[in-house]
């Protein structure tokens, strides 16, 4: 052809880069709809050479119509059509390149000679190549859309789309109930969307699911890159102001309420899921029930499945209901009940051979060609390696299973493998708790077998317990788990229970209110003023038992007043969204200089462990996690071990990953921990309880912060990136997958996974978590925060647990008297209202008990009487009961010093050797004159605590007024001598559980009036000294009561006087307990008693610290002020007053 | 649409074969930044929601040329040579298209009566 020979002449390649470049310049400039160098070009390219190879073939094969073009004569019919067929004719679009052409008309002979250049040839074949792959780009677009809008129409709601729009636009409130499948979740927000309705809130039960529907809605609605449809949960979001459909959390929805009660911000409420029954969703029925009178433009939708319509519906006065059927395939029910000989007892294992039964069946029945994995449902983790253990063996035989574990306390990527695809006729035999229910999907599952068990929570209010115990489930739920075998196929139920026990079981599961302890419910409806808790008319009311102590709780906690009105603490601790104890830490940390390692232990405690349970075996994994240890308690560890990782992440990023690999840590946890930590810290700031930082934005030269800003622009192109790859293929499972067991779970097994994954493509070797970190975090910062942390003393160790166990208080463990004689794995405690209960194997004091026992060589009287000086209490975070009641999380903490400094109770008889704390623990000093002092310092420093706590939140809620504040001085004071307490208090005493009858006649109990002293001064101000109304004795401060316990001696039996001299002024008198208490009282060396200061300008206490020991506080009343100076300094700071003034 | 007063002119595009609809930002030849390229016919256009680049357009659908039935542009409802029709009149002019187009309409009948049946 002379095409082709012109071609030659003119060496014209195709492949050059030279040449394709030439064309670029013509085609695809810098203000063309395509682009050189974008992701279209490269996409065009492509396209061209199989254009191309596909024209050549043509050619070869003897079709000659492209040559028609315009010389064919074209033959006019009615239609007007060309007769001579031309592929080109079937685009509807032209690339008018008028210029183009007549640069080259301009330039065509210069082009005829210069060997170099696009002919009018090439022009012509790359302009025809171009609107090929216009129309083919049109096609696969227009071909995702109608797809998309025929998934859509075939949805079984789609029928009742303009049914629910016209309900939603006539009622306040709507049910729409629909089964798995209907598409509820997807389609009513964009049914809403595209009726115009904006400002659209929907609420999900669970984070995961707000991610997911925000995405997969956002491409429905035609939004894939706008931010039309968002989500937010705790620490991310995509909301924009133009978003007009946010899915985010329950709780995030109901703080969005707490600060603004009216919810202005929406229009549209969806609450999806109400049939789950989750404590915030019960609860945000019961608020949106009071919304909805109130704002009548406020509409509701409530979703659920088809179980329990009508108490949703009569809740909000029979709102109409749509009922939508869902859409699943048949599913066949075998009742399969396990024979009696191989049910479980309580001792045993589970007996695996009804679930190899069912394994087996399936082989037996079913082709290995024929698709579909087997998802198997146990109560819990233990039952599921037993399970998994023997099915192993059988896959193992087999090969053809892939045996896998889903659980909520497995690394993440192992949960992921679940997702992967097996090879061809290897089924997955997914091992599951009901979190394969509904939190986590699985498609492809055809076969389903249910144990019929689960374990839930449950809360035991006597014991403050929290019980995990096995029950049956619900009618409902064994619904819920048939239908996972059924979403993509029809599919086989295996009952393990017979067909009477499924009539015998509830209808639906205990909705959450009724199993759980509502502290923080409580709290949270007390700061949106709900009136009384007991009340609130809830969808299905709690029992007023439950309610009533959580009250009683918040009370002792100190959220509560007596009145049952929130304190001002109690008003912070409801803004925090964490378990109060973990507020209390918070608010206690900003007090003291104690805010950065305070608020990693509260993240630390609010998430899940980050110590994989299933790495505690390894070997490898143990020693190296050893140094991460701490023997003072799980939160050091847990301290010590994010300290660690930031150090790691600062020097090595994204190395951090194989570090906590090696040590069988999920980074995950310690992702969130970081961001929590973030979190608290903001709302810390936002209520001025620590002071905001000056965040030097300007820090760093013009460069480091362009440097940082190129930077933070390649971090969140990374982040886009790796969201638009995010929908990669699943990978193929290893026949071998299982049998890795769990011992090697997330070391190699996951490098495995990962090597396959970064073959993949550039990019997909990029730490998602890594980036997202960057991006949030100032890792700078963040290593100065945790150098304060890690270099802590002694002494601000000892001031942390201090702090740790007043917000724990009154979680509080006593260990046994006999543990030094026990084995480490039998070490006993008891908590006030729980006797024998037993340390976590996870935690260090499981490892490490001895740190917990008296020391031998300390006990000098005797080892029968167990005096010391070195008892100890753990506080803890948990005690949860499954096979036995665990404690986890503990911290130990010296006993007298942390009972006296945080117990709500201190009772005493009349020479205070005898102490009664919270009407449990007794005490019982050696020595009366070091009994006294013990109480007269803690008297001292509560008061004083108390004082600067109530001064640092008021100073919050009081913004700006009389904004002194509390000064740093007098907080260095009192820390100061907390410390010296908690270190160096060296009084023997021993400790002990009261026994029943010693409870029932601990107190004497009202005394007459007469008896008691009427010129006895109050001991503080604001706290007077009076009878207590039911123990007796004289109540000399909020938790103290003086000689009241029954073994008490007569108030003022002279026997009691003994001489005394105090340390401050001179006096040297006979005194009672209480007047020597009173006396220091009022003799504190503050500046209230200014002649006293005069008296004894050289007065120094001997003693170790003697330096600070001088400094005394003095409050100068001319410049309203503490200040911390010497006795003569004060003098001098007087006198210069008495000058100004003249 | 009632509610959408505040948005920028959001119009909806039917097809009155299939019933797909969509909304379409501009109706006509000459989409908003697409610089050299133009369309044979007026056309319903919206941004291509599938690409990340805000700038490239995709055509719902355009009018019949014969019968002006509003159509959308699959292939089971129109059909584009030189001119757009709906599947309607391509069947009953069936004769006066292409022998290539005839056979590939033959055989798409075929495919689809295979599947439903």
């Amino acid at each position: 052809m002379d095409r082709d020979r012109r071609r030659d002449r003119r060496s014209w390649d195709w492949d050059s880069p030279q040449c394709r470049a030439q064309l670029d310049e013509v085609f695809f400039r810098r203000h063309d709809y395509i682009q050189a160098g974008s992701q279209e070009h490269r996409d065009f390219w492509s396209f061209f050479d199989r254009f191309q190879r596909f024209k050549t073939k043509r050619e070869m094969a003897g079709g000659r119509q492209e040559d028609g073009g315009g010389q064919g004569k074209t033959v006019k019919v009615d239609l007007g059509l060309p007769k001579e067929y031309d592929a080109r004719y079937r685009i509807n679009v032209s690339v008018c390149t008028r210029d183009v052409e007549e640069r080259l008309g301009k330039s065509e002979h210069r082009s005829r000679q210069s060997s170099s250049g696009p002919g009018e040839q090439e022009i012509s074949d790359l302009r025809l190549a171009l609107l090929h792959f216009l129309d083919f780009t049109q096609r696969q677009s227009f071909g995702k859309l109608a797809k998309l809008r025929r998934e859509q129409k075939n949805l079984p709601i789609y029928q009742y789309r303009d049914r629910i729009v016209e309900l939603v636009r006539s009622h306040p409130v709507v049910v729409v109930a629909g089964d798995t499948g209907c598409g509820k979740s997807t389609q009513v927000p964009q049914y809403l969307l595209s009726a115009g309705f904006t400002h659209i809130a929907c609420t999900q039960p669970r984070r995961i699911a707000c991610i997911s529907l925000a995405k997969r809605v956002s491409f429905e609605s035609l939004n894939q890159y706008g931010s039309k449809v968002g989500y937010q949960i705790r620490f991310e979001g995509t909301r924009t102001p133009a978003t007009k459909l946010l899915f985010l959390t329950e709780g995030l929805l109901l703080r969005q309420i707490q600060q603004d009660l009216t919810l202005s911000q929406h229009q549209v409420l969806i609450v999806d899921e109400v049939h789950e029954r989750h404590l915030h969703c019960d609860f945000l029925l019961g608020v949106l029930r009071t919304l909805v009178a109130e704002r009548p433009d406020l509409r509701l939708i409530l979703m659920s499945a088809t179980i329990n319509i009508k108490l949703f519906s009569d809740y909000f006065s029979s709102a109409p209901v749509l009922q939508v059927p869902g859409r699943l395939f048949p599913i066949q029910v075998i009742y399969q009940p396990i024979p009696s000989e191989e049910q479980p007892t309580r001792t045993e294992k589970l007996d695996p051979r009804p679930f190899l039964r069912i394994l087996q069946g399936i082989d037996q029945r079913y082709p290995p060609e024929e698709r579909g994995d087997l998802l198997l449902f146990l109560s819990g983790v233990a039952e599921i390696s037993t399970i998994q253990e023997a099915c192993q063996v059988y896959a193992t035989h087999t090969s053809r299973w892939i045996v896998l574990p889903l659980h909520s306390t497995l690394s993440l990527a192992q949960q992921d493998k679940v997702f992967d695809i097996s090879p061809p006729g290897v089924r997955k035999c997914i091992i599951s708790t009901n979190i394969a229910e509904t939190s986590v999907t699985i498609d492809g599952v055809r076969f389903v077998a249910d144990s019929g068990k689960v374990k839930e929570m449950s809360f035991d209010p006597k014991a403050k317990m929290q019980r995990l115990q096995e029950f049956w489930i619900s009618r409902a739920s064994s619904e819920q788990r048939k239908g996972r075998a059924g979403r993509t196929g029809p599919g086989v139920c295996y009952r393990l229970y017979a067909e009477s026990d499924y009539d015998a079981f509830a209808p639906y599961p205990v909705p959450e209110i009724h199993r759980v302890a509502l502290d923080s419910l409580i709290l949270q409806m007390k700061s949106m003023s709900l009136g009384d808790p007991l009340s609130f008319v809830f969808i299905d009311p709690p029992p007023a038992a439950s309610i009533q102590t959580a009250v009683t709780y918040l009370k002792e906690q100190g959220a509560l007043d007596g009145t049952g009105e929130l304190t001002s603490i109690g008003k912070l601790l409801a803004q925090l969204p964490v378990d109060v104890v973990i507020g209390k830490m918070l608010v206690l940390g900003s007090l003291f200089n104690l805010v950065e390692p305070v608020l990693t232990v509260a993240a630390a405690l609010s998430v899940q462990s980050p110590f994989l349970r299933s790495s505690q075996h390894n070997p490898d994994c143990a020693t190296a996690r050893q140094p991460l240890h701490s023997n003072q308690g799980d939160p050091f560890t847990l301290l010590s071990t994010f300290n660690a990782w930031v150090e790691v992440k600062k020097e090595r990023g994204g190395g951090s990953r194989k570090w906590c690999r090696r040590r069988g840590l999920e980074e995950q946890r310690l992702y969130e921990m970081v961001n929590l930590r973030r979190q608290f810290k903001e709302l810390l700031r936002s209520h001025g309880l620590l002071e905001s930082e000056n965040r030097d934005a300007s820090a760093g030269d013009r460069g480091q912060r362009r440097e940082r800003l190129t930077e933070r622009r390649k971090l969140h192109q990374m982040k886009r990136d790796h969201e638009k790859q995010e929908n990669s293929k699943r990978k193929v499972l290893r026949l071998e997958e299982g049998q890795d067991g769990e011992m090697s779970s997330g070391s190699d097994t996951e490098e495995r996974g990962r090597g396959k994954k970064d073959k993949e493509g550039p990019g997909q070797n990029v730490d998602i978590q890594e980036v997202k970190f960057k991006l949030r975090h100032n890792i700078t910062e963040l290593q100065d925060a945790v150098t304060v942390s890690a270099d802590m003393s002694s002494r601000q160790q000892a001031l942390l647990k201090l702090l740790l166990c007043r917000g724990l208080y009154p979680q509080l463990a006593l260990p046994d008297e006999h543990n030094s004689t026990r084995k480490d794995s039998e070490q006993v405690f008891h908590t006030k209202n729980k006797q024998g209960v037993v340390i976590h194997p996870t935690s260090v004091f499981a490892i490490d008990p001895e740190v917990l026992h008296v020391p031998e060589d300390d006990s000098r009287e005797g080892p029968d009487r167990g005096d010391s000086s070195r008892h100890q209490l753990l506080a803890f975070v948990t005690l949860l009961e499954t096979n036995r009641p665990y404690l986890s999380n503990c911290v130990r903490v010296p006993a007298l010093q942390a009972l006296l400094l945080v117990a709500n109770s201190v009772d005493s008889n009349a020479d205070c050797t005898r102490l009664v704390v919270d009407g449990w623990l007794e005490v019982e000093l050696r020595d009366a004159e070091e009994a006294l002092k013990v109480l007269s310092t803690v008297l001292t420093h509560r008061a004083e605590w108390e004082r600067l706590l109530r001064v640092k939140l008021e100073q919050n809620t009081v913004e700006g007024a009389l904004g002194q504040g509390v000064s740093r001085r007098v907080l260095e004071k009192l820390s100061e001598g907390l410390v010296r307490f908690l270190l160096y208090t060296e009084v023997t005493y021993s400790l002990r559980r009261l026994a029943a009858f010693q409870i029932q006649n601990l107190y004497v109990g009202p005394q007459p009036e007469s008896e008691l002293s009427r010129d006895l001064k109050p001991l503080f101000p604001g706290a007077e000294a009076k009878p207590h109304p039911i123990k007796g004795g004289l109540r000399v401060s909020s938790f103290f009561t003086y000689n009241c316990l029954a073994d008490s001696r007569d108030l003022y039996s002279e026997c009691l006087r003994t001489f005394w001299t105090c340390p401050n002024c001179d006096l040297y008198m006979p005194l009672t307990p209480l007047e020597r208490m009173q006396h220091e009282a009022s003799c504190r060396p503050a500046g209230e008693q200014q002649q006293q200061q005069e008296e004894e300008p050289e007065d120094k206490k001997p003693g170790p610290s003697s330096m600070s020991s001088l400094n005394r506080v003095y409050h100068c009343d001319v410049c309203d002020e503490d200040l911390t100076l010497t006795s003569t300094e004060i003098l001098k700071h007087k006198r210069q007053h008495m000058y100004s003034t003249k | 649409m009632e509610h959408s007063s505040s948005e920028t002119s959001e119009k909806t595009f039917t097809c009155q074969l299939c019933g797909l609809s969509s909304s379409y930002s501009y109706y006509g030849q000459k989409p908003p930044n697409t610089r050299a390229i133009v369309l044979l016919e007026e056309c319903f256009v919206t941004k291509d929601p599938f690409n990340p680049d805000r700038e490239k357009f995709l055509v719902l659908g355009s009018t019949c040329s014969l019968c002006s039935l509003c159509v959308c542009a699959g292939s089971d409802c129109s059909l584009f040579y030189t001119k757009r029709f709906c599947m309607q009149c391509v069947n009953k002019h069936l004769d006066q298209f292409p022998h290539q187009i005839q056979s590939e309409l033959a055989k798409k009948k075929q495919s689809s009566k295979a599947a439903v049946s």
